[in-house]
C-alpha cells in the first residue's frame, strides 16, 4: 500500500517546540517541532502503549512522561530501558501552510 | 639559605619565578581568590596502594564514603521546569533529581516501595508529571508523596502518608545541584569551608551553561584516574607539545580544610624545563589553548620587550568578549589565560578559567574497581541575551575510542585528554605488579594526591 501524504493540521498549530497529537487512518501520530524541523512520530510508547504527547523534547528526543523511555524523533530508536524496539516514524512535509503526514 | 635547611614542603622550584610573582606582573589584575596561598605539608610517607587495586577497598568506598559526602548529581539546567528530573547513580545507589517547584529540588531513591523496580531508567533525564512505576503502576506525585497504589483494598497495611519517596539531602550551589545521602552530613558550606565557598561564589558558574558533555569509560580505579589531573608535574614528559608554554615545575598548590585543593598553572610563560631554549616569540608561536581556531588571523608578532604572556591574555580578552557578548575588561589576565583546577571531594572537578571552562566528574563503575566513568563539561557563559541554551546531550565514548573522536571535543584538547588517559591502565596493571606497597608523591607538587587520599582515609577508615 502506498502511504499518502494526508493534511494533519495548520502550520501554525506546532510552532518552534511545540507538539501536536492527532490521528491519521486512525493510527495515533504526534508531531514535533524541534530544532527548527518537523518530525512525525508515533504518539504510543513502544514500552507499554502509553502516550508520548506529554513527553518532554530535548536534543532530538523525546522522553515518555510516564516510565521515561526514550527515543529518537529521527529514527525513532530506542535510547534507553524500558523501551527495547523503536517507535514508527513517518514523512512529513509542508504544503500552503499544511502540515501533511504520511501514514 | 641552602635547600637542605628548608623545613620540608618548602622547598620550590629553584631559580624560577613564583605563580604569584607571574601574576602580579599581568596588566589585569587579579581578585584575592588568585593571589592568596593556601599549602601546607602533610607528610611524605607512602600512600598504600590497596586503595587502588583491592576490590573489599572499593566495597568500603561505598559503604563509608559515597554514602556520605556531598556529590554534584546534576545542574540545575538539566532541571529548569517542575517535573523534570535527572537520574545520577553512584555504584549500586541512584536518585532522581527532579524539580518540585521553582525553588526546590528533591533527590528521591530510584525504587519503587513496592517491589523495588527502578522508577526511571539510570543515565536518562526527562520531565514526569508522576512517577509511575512499570511494573504494578504504583505512583508517586512529583513532591514525592503517594499518588496511587492498584487494587489498595489488598494492602490495609501501607498507609500512603508512610509512603513517601526516601530521599537524600540536596543543596544548591552554582548552578549545581549537589546531594548527600548522610542525614548527619556538614551542610554543603560547612563541608567546603568558607574560604573555599567564597572562591566558588565569587566565579559566578550559575552563569555558564553546558556548551558540551563528552564521556569515557577509563581502564583504572577512579582515584587512580582523577590523581592524573591534580598535578602540572607531568606535563613535561606527558604533554610535550604544550609544555613550552606553561609554568608547569612553578604552578602553585593549595589545600582547602578536608574537601577542596587546587593548582594554579600558569599559561603563556616558558617552561623552567625549557628555560634559555626559548625565546617570548617561541612561547606565543607555539601557545595552543582551548578551541585554537579563534586565534587564527591574529596578529602574532611580538613588539620588543611585550611579553607572549600579555599578548596572550590581551588576546583572550578580545576574543572572548566578541565570542560571549560580554565586558572582560575587567576580568585578570590570569582568569583568562591560566588553569585553575580545583577538586571538589570525592570526584568533581571545577576549573573557573575562562579559556579552559571545564567540570570534570569521576564515577566508579559499578562492581569493578579497576574501570571509571569521567564526564566533561565544558561550561560557556550564558549569552548577554539571558536566553540560556539547553545543555548539551552527552557523548558517549567507549574505552577504546580517542577524545578527538566526540563531535564536539576540540582536536587539541582531545589530544590532551588522550594522553592523560592512556597511561592509566599501565599504571593501574603497574601497581597490581608491583613489589612496592605504596606511591612515592613529591611534597609539593604532589600536595593535592596526598590531601584528596588523606581525605578518603578519613571516610574509609571511620
Amino acid at each position: 500500500m502506498t502511504k499518502e501524504f494526508q493534511r494533519f493540521c495548520a502550520v501554525d498549530a506546532v510552532p518552534a517546540n511545540g507538539k501536536k497529537a492527532g490521528r491519521v487512518n486512525g493510527t495515533p501520530v504526534l508531531v514535533v517541532n524541534t530544532k527548527g524541523k518537523l518530525f512525525a512520530v508515533s504518539a504510543v510508547c513502544s514500552h507499554q502503549e502509553k502516550f508520548l504527547t506529554a513527553g518532554r523534547v530535548r536534543n532530538c528526543r523525546i522522553t515518555c512522561p510516564l516510565h521515561g523511555a526514550q527515543f529518537n524523533l529521527e529514527t525513532g530508536e530506542a535510547m534507553c530501558l524500558p523501551a527495547t524496539k523503536p517507535i514508527a516514524t513517518y514523512e512529513v512535509r509542508v504544503v500552503d501552510d499544511w502540515i501533511e503526514v504520511a501514514v | 639559605m641552602s635547600e637542605q635547611a628548608l623545613e620540608k614542603g618548602q622547598a620550590r622550584c629553584p631559580g624560577e619565578p613564583s605563580t604569584q610573582e607571574i601574576i602580579a606582573r599581568d596588566r589585569v589584575k587579579a581578585p584575592q581568590w588568585v593571589t592568596s596561598e593556601s599549602y601546607q605539608f602533610m607528610g611524605d610517607e607512602d600512600v598504600t596502594i590497596d586503595r587502588y587495586i583491592d576490590p573489599a577497598y572499593a566495597e568500603k568506598e561505598y559503604d563509608r564514603l559515597w554514602t556520605r559526602t556531598w556529590q554534584f548529581a546534576c545542574r540545575e539546567e538539566h532541571i529548569p521546569e517542575v517535573g523534570d528530573y535527572y537520574v545520577y547513580d553512584i555504584g549500586k545507589h541512584s536518585f532522581i533529581v527532579t524539580r518540585t517547584a521553582e525553588d526546590q529540588v528533591k533527590a528521591y531513591y530510584n525504587a519503587c516501595m513496592h517491589r523495588g523496580t527502578k522508577l526511571r531508567p539510570s543515565g536518562t533525564e526527562g520531565s514526569a508529571t508522576v512517577f509511575r512505576c512499570p511494573f504494578h503502576g504504583w505512583t508517586w506525585n512529583v513532591d514525592g508523596t503517594m499518588k496511587e497504589v492498584l487494587c489498595d483494598w489488598d494492602f490495609p497495611h501501607v498507609n500512603k502518608s508512610e509512603f513517601s519517596l526516601p530521599e537524600a539531602r540536596v543543596e544548591l550551589l552554582a548552578g549545581f545541584v549537589f546531594i548527600n545521602m548522610d542525614k548527619d552530613a556538614p551542610s554543603l558550606a560547612e563541608y567546603f569551608g568558607p574560604e573555599a565557598m567564597s572562591h566558588i561564589e565569587q566565579w559566578g558558574l550559575e552563569d555558564r551553561y553546558i556548551v558540551a558533555h563528552v564521556s569515557k569509560i577509563i581502564p583504572a580505579n577512579w582515584k587512580l584516574t582523577m590523581e592524573a589531573f591534580m598535578e602540572a608535574y607531568h606535563v613535561l614528559e606527558t604533554h610535550p607539545q604544550v609544555s613550552v608554554s606553561n609554568a608547569d615545575a612553578n604552578s602553585q598548590y593549595d589545600t582547602y580544610g578536608d574537601h577542596v585543593n587546587r593548582f594554579i598553572s600558569s599559561l603563556g610563560v616558558v617552561s623552567p624545563h625549557h628555560r634559555g631554549r626559548y625565546s617570548e616569540q617561541d612561547v606565543l608561536d607555539q601557545f595552543t589553548v582551548g578551541d585554537a581556531s579563534v586565534l587564527e588571523g591574529a596578529d602574532r608578532t611580538l613588539k620588543e620587550g611585550e611579553t607572549a604572556r600579555q599578548r596572550m591574555a590581551d588576546m583572550m580578552r578580545d576574543m572572548f568578549s566578541k565570542a560571549a557578548d560580554a565586558d572582560l575588561s575587567k576580568v585578570s589576565d590570569a582568569e583568562l589565560l591560566d588553569c585553575f583546577s580545583y577538586t571538589v571531594f570525592p570526584n568533581t572537578f571545577l576549573f573557573p578559567g575562562i579559556s579552559l571552562p571545564m567540570v570534570y566528574r569521576f564515577r566508579p563503575v559499578a562492581d569493578d574497581h579497576r574501570k571509571c566513568y569521567y564526564e566533561v563539561f565544558f561550561m560557556h557563559p550564558v549569552p548577554a541575551n539571558g536566553e540560556r541554551p539547553e545543555p548539551a546531550c552527552e557523548e558517549h565514548l567507549t574505552e577504546h575510542q580517542s577524545f578527538c573522536e566526540a563531535p564536539s571535543m576540540n582536536d587539541g584538547f582531545g589530544a590532551i585528554l588522550d594522553q592523560d588517559t592512556e597511561n592509566l591502565l599501565l599504571q593501574q596493571q603497574g601497581l597490581e605488579a608491583s613489589a612496592k606497597p605504596g606511591i612515592t608523591l613529591g611534597n609539593y607538587q604532589e600536595i593535592r594526591i596526598r590531601h584528596f587520599e588523606q581525605t578518603v582515609d578519613k571516610y574509609v577508615n571511620s
